[in-house]
């Protein structure tokens, strides 16, 4: 009775009074109830990629968004931990519960691989440096083909769960979990020093933060959370094989900048709004006009830029809440006054 | 009023139901936004319309006609993209059967999706061995629903493709005097050219008498399938002294092969597989510098294979315009689904399943007879292929000419398919080795 009040009390003080919030709310509600509302495969499998792409975006922005570590090479992590899962998988025979999180190890330690030589980098010398690794990656499944699968990949790879219907609840699961503990890494002390590092790593460093070590552990976590989208990946019913030029491909590694420059870069829901809104459509269109598909995808992404230059997402935040002058509380834009510390609102802008 | 309305409704019904009619729903599977699945849909197409227009396909005294499916698997681009396509047109097109296909990566995925649903999969393009081997044989009652109509395995391929150039290696013997000529070795980088590329540079050095091309390798060269120049490659097999270029391509590198080859008069005789030149617009998409480029080929100007491969030749070029390639081959696939559901004499995926292992059929690329694996057998009396060249604007046979399949056992066995032209060394070739 008393968490059902407390519950309730929270419900109508912390998430009702902010529409992003709402929206958020009505989100997660949606992805969990949809089951119950259609079963139908294609729209699960879908939705089993939508979810597993928006952990692979998350990934991305907290590194580059976050910290400033712009990665160009993120299909390493991806390909690294749906590798390593799918390679325990055929060879050994170990079941998906064992291989993900072996697949996640894997892509962690890939991140702090990475890391550490491109600790000196910065910008766009970082990026170029961060392109190379899945290529050397790929030069190497190739040159083991016997053990690797080569060019045609390893498909031979248990199935996560039995049933679509179970397959979408563990992977739409598990991407809400990771979303909301990197949500809560973001919003923390570790969120703020990522922030400095991207803004001004000099004036950080002068400040007494151990930039590498942060940079470090944005790299490991970063590569943690893709190696588990990239786990999962090589299990789901969506994938069935695990190949270079899927997992390891330079598209593979520039989507989750589009989807997270699209959605809103340094949020952590910017990806997961761009995934959910791209990605559909993208398999829509493969179906409605195959040929122009990447056109019409282009350009609907350069025209949302055009105007809405820090992403959909920011810029539906910033058009129906805004942020008290006064103490930074966010309120929603028809209030007239802080719901906070009562500073009147009316007059300002978004 | 009443009456009438009912009336009114019970006849939209009635006329739904009529036009709906019974149909077999039938997903054409392809990278349709590139010539190999366009030919895919092509090819049934043409096979779904003759064969609707001959009466349908009659199964329990119940006449069904063919409804096809355009699915388009984008296999050209790696991604989810074909699973999603294969899945869509099972569960949302409802589609009964499957044809195409081209990717083996893509490919190795689709037929995991058909496994699932128990969708009978006839593959017309990906030759991969690995597709059937290691599945229908070790895995029957998972994969029994996949059969492959063409092209023949890789085994097969290479089998063809090593014959053609032992035809070319003999020609530069017999003409140039060069005894042992040099091979280099061009080959997309794709899980089907693998083994080929192997077994090639394997036989290239060793001696005729052993089995071998009795010549030399000199390299082997692994440009992207979705390559726009080749022009390094080509310069570093000129380099490397080779007289002979084997290719193996099946992507649209195929093409800027043909052209940059062509261009810049590379003085090495191009033979082997090259998908993209069993194409009529060959000559136009390489710019007109295509010409005398060789390839194991399915279909080629007046080579009749069997009795069905000129009409279909006729019609196809009849309607689009051009050569078939050999994902086309969905014209065969469609035709012998066809003629295993009338034996089978019902939809019950295991009796059409059933019916499609005993099939003995006379396709437009050859008889058709299944093995163990669900392939098709290769060899005299079977599926063979062609030796495609292109000559004076136009792709000829070379291949199969006095061609003795098994000179030891069968010396008087000689085969010659009506058509055939003897090989030609391209002249700025002739002309670079005369006399060095």
């Amino acid at each position: 009775m008393y968490y059902g009040r407390y519950l309730l009390r929270y419900l109508q003080n912390e998430i009702l009074v902010l529409p992003s919030r709402v929206i958020v709310l009505v989100f997660v509600a949606s992805l969990v109830a949809f089951p119950l509302i259609s079963q139908d495969p294609n729209l699960l499998r879908m939705l089993i990629v939508t979810a597993l792409f928006s952990l692979y975006a998350v990934s991305w922005d907290l590194l580059s968004g976050y910290t400033g570590q712009i990665s160009l090479g993120h299909a390493l992590f991806f390909g690294s931990g749906a590798y390593a899962s799918a390679l325990l998988s055929s060879h050994l025979g170990l079941p998906p519960y064992a291989t993900i999180p072996a697949g996640a190890a894997v892509a962690t330690l890939a991140g702090l691989l990475v890391g550490i030589p491109c600790l000196r980098l910065r910008k766009h010398y970082l990026a170029l440096a961060t392109l190379a690794f899945p290529i050397m990656l790929t030069g190497l499944v190739l040159a083991f083909p016997g053990f690797s699968g080569g060019e045609g990949g390893i498909w031979r790879i248990a199935r996560l769960t039995s049933t679509r219907i179970e397959e979408y609840y563990l992977i739409v699961g598990v991407m809400l979990v990771a979303v909301f503990a990197l949500w809560k890494v973001a919003g923390s002390r570790v969120g703020l020093i990522f922030h400095s590092i991207r803004e001004d790593e000099t004036a950080a460093r002068a400040l007494g933060i151990n930039t590498v070590r942060y940079k470090l552990f944005a790299f490991a976590l970063s590569g943690f959370t893709a190696g588990v989208a990239g786990a999962l990946y090589a299990h789901s019913s969506a994938a069935r094989i695990v190949a270079p030029g899927v997992v390891l491909s330079l598209f593979m590694s520039f989507q989750p900048v589009i989807w997270t420059i699209f959605g809103g870069a340094a949020t952590i829901y910017g990806p997961i709004t761009g995934v959910f809104i791209l990605y559909p459509l993208l398999d829509t269109l493969n179906v409605v006009i195959p040929k122009y598909r990447m056109l019409v995808f282009a350009l609907l992404v350069l025209f949302i830029l055009r105007f809405m230059p820090h992403g959909i997402s920011t810029w539906i935040r910033d058009t129906i809440e805004r942020v008290c002058p006064s103490c930074q509380v966010r309120n929603i834009a028809t209030r007239r006054a802080c719901r906070a510390c009562g500073v009147e609102l009316r007059h300002m802008q978004p | 009023m009443k009456s009438l309305i009912c009336c009114l409704v019970f006849s939209v019904f009635a006329l739904g139901l009529s036009v709906s009619g019974q149909v077999i729903r039938i997903g054409v599977v392809g990278p349709m936004t590139f010539i190999q699945g366009i030919h895919h849909w092509r090819g049934a197409t043409l096979a779904a319309d003759e064969i609707n227009a001959a009466g349908g396909i009659t199964v329990g005294g119940t006449t069904y006609t063919i409804e096809l499916v355009r699915v388009d698997s984008n296999e050209m681009q790696p991604g989810p993209d074909a699973v999603s396509a294969v899945e869509r047109a099972i569960t949302a097109s409802k589609v009964d059967f499957l044809v195409g296909g081209f990717r083996t990566e893509a490919m190795l995925a689709m037929t995991e999706v058909a496994a699932d649903y128990k969708k009978i999969f006839l593959i017309a393009g990906a030759a991969d061995d690995g597709l059937l081997k290691g599945r229908v044989d070790k895995n029957y009652n998972r994969y029994k629903y996949l059969f492959r109509i063409t092209p023949v395995r890789s085994t097969y391929l290479a089998q063809v493709s090593f014959i053609l150039l032992r035809d070319v290696v003999e020609t530069f013997r017999r003409e140039l005097g060069i005894s042992q000529p040099k091979i280099a070795i061009v080959a997309e980088q794709a899980a089907w050219a693998n083994m080929i590329v192997t077994l090639v540079a394997l036989q290239a050095g060793t001696p005729v008498d052993k089995g071998g091309f009795g010549g030399q390798h000199v390299g082997t060269w692994r440009p992207s399938a979705l390559a726009t120049s080749v022009a390094a490659e080509l310069t570093a097999v000129e380099r490397a002294g080779a007289h002979i270029v084997f290719t193996v391509f099946s992507g649209p590198v195929g093409v800027v092969f043909g052209r940059d080859w062509g261009r810049l008069q590379v003085p090495v005789a191009a033979v082997g597989i090259n998908v993209e030149a069993q194409a009529q617009g060959w000559l136009d998409a390489t710019g007109g510098f295509g010409a005398y480029t060789a390839t194991a080929g399915i279909y080629a100007t007046g080579v009749a294979v069997t009795e069905a491969t000129l009409p279909f030749i006729e019609k196809f070029q009849a309607e689009f315009g051009e050569l078939p390639l050999f994902t086309a081959g969905t014209y065969d696939a469609l035709y012998i689904l066809a003629d295993a559901i009338r034996r089978a004499d019902s939809l019950q995926t295991d009796a059409v399943i059933s019916a499609l292992e005993t099939t003995d059929y006379v396709s437009t690329l050859g008889r058709i007879v299944f093995d163990e694996l669900h392939d098709p057998i290769w060899g005299p009396d079977y599926i063979t292929g062609l030796g495609v060249q292109w000559q004076d604007g136009a792709p000829k046979a070379f291949w199969p000419r006095e061609w003795q399949p098994d000179p030891a056992k069968l010396p008087d066995l000689v085969i010659s398919t009506p058509g055939t032209v003897p090989y030609v060394i391209p002249p700025w070739v002739k002309d670079h080795w005369q006399g060095k």
